[in-house]
């Protein structure tokens, strides 16, 4: 299995505020070395190598994970997906819900 | 033709078409329209003249103004529905007033507390549903200008278990919900007489002047942090071309 984190700069240069919250569960759930590359999109630059993965996978939110493996490539763009598919682990539901409506966020209008 | 969605009438099916289609595809009790004490009871009358079987339910935040709940309370009788009210997990909603008050939202953004009043409890129904039904329209926001009638709902889906969402009214305007309303004397919220067009929550919903966006009158406070997730379109558009 080969991980690829993308995470994203803003286009004023700043860390992109939900890429470090997921860069900081990733290391309180112990899954860092799991992470084979690390990757950043970075808005200033549209040629950078996250934001071509983007294109590339249709993705239009970071951060997101690209995992690749005998069965193919799949793409997560909501972290405890990830952890729930690929680490086979659980996140609380609090988070887990807090994680779909950053990357959805027209639930709120429900 | 007066109506000037009139375009996207003749290339869609009308909602009741969706309603019908829906029902006939899941069973009923895998199936239910959400209800939000707005507009969307537009759906609920809808699928009563057709006599559709489907579940409602309706997200009870516990912060909804009084006004919703006795509107929710009103369309329960005049259909003589079921109307499922889905609360939030209590410890939950406990750990966060505890932590951070009753009005965390207007400092820190309102995510966490929809994810705990609204998005659990949502995910919690929807794991033992195959369907669900929406109100969610192209003119509400940018954000839902790409609305299908019928999609896979992803964010809810699981790699065991597939649900479905069906947006009946994707393609009608504001006007055109009114329209039906009006027309056949549907009941609706009374906010609604006094400016109040998205209807949400009572700390996180305001009115809003005639010439300003639905989504004005939600979370007006944070405006500016919403997109901070997305990539920006115009870049990955370059990359295309290039």
């Amino acid at each position: 299995m080969h991980i690829t984190f993308v995470k994203k700069i803003l286009a004023n240069g700043e860390p992109c505020g939900k890429c470090a919250d997921v860069s900081m569960r990733l290391q309180r759930d112990g899954y860092m070395d799991r992470i084979d590359r690390t990757v950043v999109a970075d808005e200033r630059d549209p040629y950078s190598e996250g934001m071509r993965i983007a294109t590339e996978h249709g993705v239009d939110r970071a951060p997101f994970f690209v995992v690749e493996d005998v069965t193919g490539r799949r793409v997560f763009d909501v972290y405890f997906k990830f952890v729930n598919e690929v680490m086979k682990a659980r996140t609380s539901d609090v988070e887990a819900a807090r994680d779909l409506l950053n990357q959805n966020p027209d639930l709120d209008f429900v | 033709m007066d109506n000037p969605n009139v375009h996207i009438q003749l290339h869609e099916p009308t909602p009741e078409d969706i309603l019908l289609d829906a029902a006939s595809r899941f069973a009923s009790d895998k199936i239910a329209i959400s209800f939000s004490g707005a507009e969307d009871v537009v759906l609920l009358d809808m699928a009563h003249r057709l006599g559709i079987e489907v579940g409602v339910f309706s997200l009870d935040t516990g912060r909804l103004h009084a006004e919703t709940y006795r509107f929710i309370e009103d369309v329960r009788s005049r259909y003589n529905l079921k109307i499922e009210m889905l609360m939030p997990e209590a410890s939950a909603v406990e750990q966060l007033v505890r932590e951070k008050g009753l009005f965390s939202f207007y400092k820190d953004g309102h995510n966490e507390c929809c994810g705990v009043r609204k998005i659990m409890p949502l995910r919690r129904k929807l794991s033992s549903l195959d369907a669900w039904i929406t109100g969610q329209r192209r003119d509400q926001s940018v954000t839902r200008m790409d609305v299908p009638l019928e999609q896979v709902d992803k964010a809810f889906s699981t790699v065991d278990h597939t649900v479905t969402k069906f947006n009946p009214l994707a393609g009608w305007s504001s006007a055109d919900v009114w329209s039906y309303i009006r027309t056949n004397e549907v009941p609706y919220n009374p906010l609604h007489d006094r400016g109040f067009v998205s209807i949400g929550c009572e700390p996180c919903t305001r009115a809003i002047g005639p010439h300003e966006h639905e989504r004005a009158g939600r979370w007006w406070w944070e405006e500016a942090t919403q997109k901070e997730c997305g990539l920006h379109a115009q870049n990955i558009i370059k990359i295309v071309n290039r």
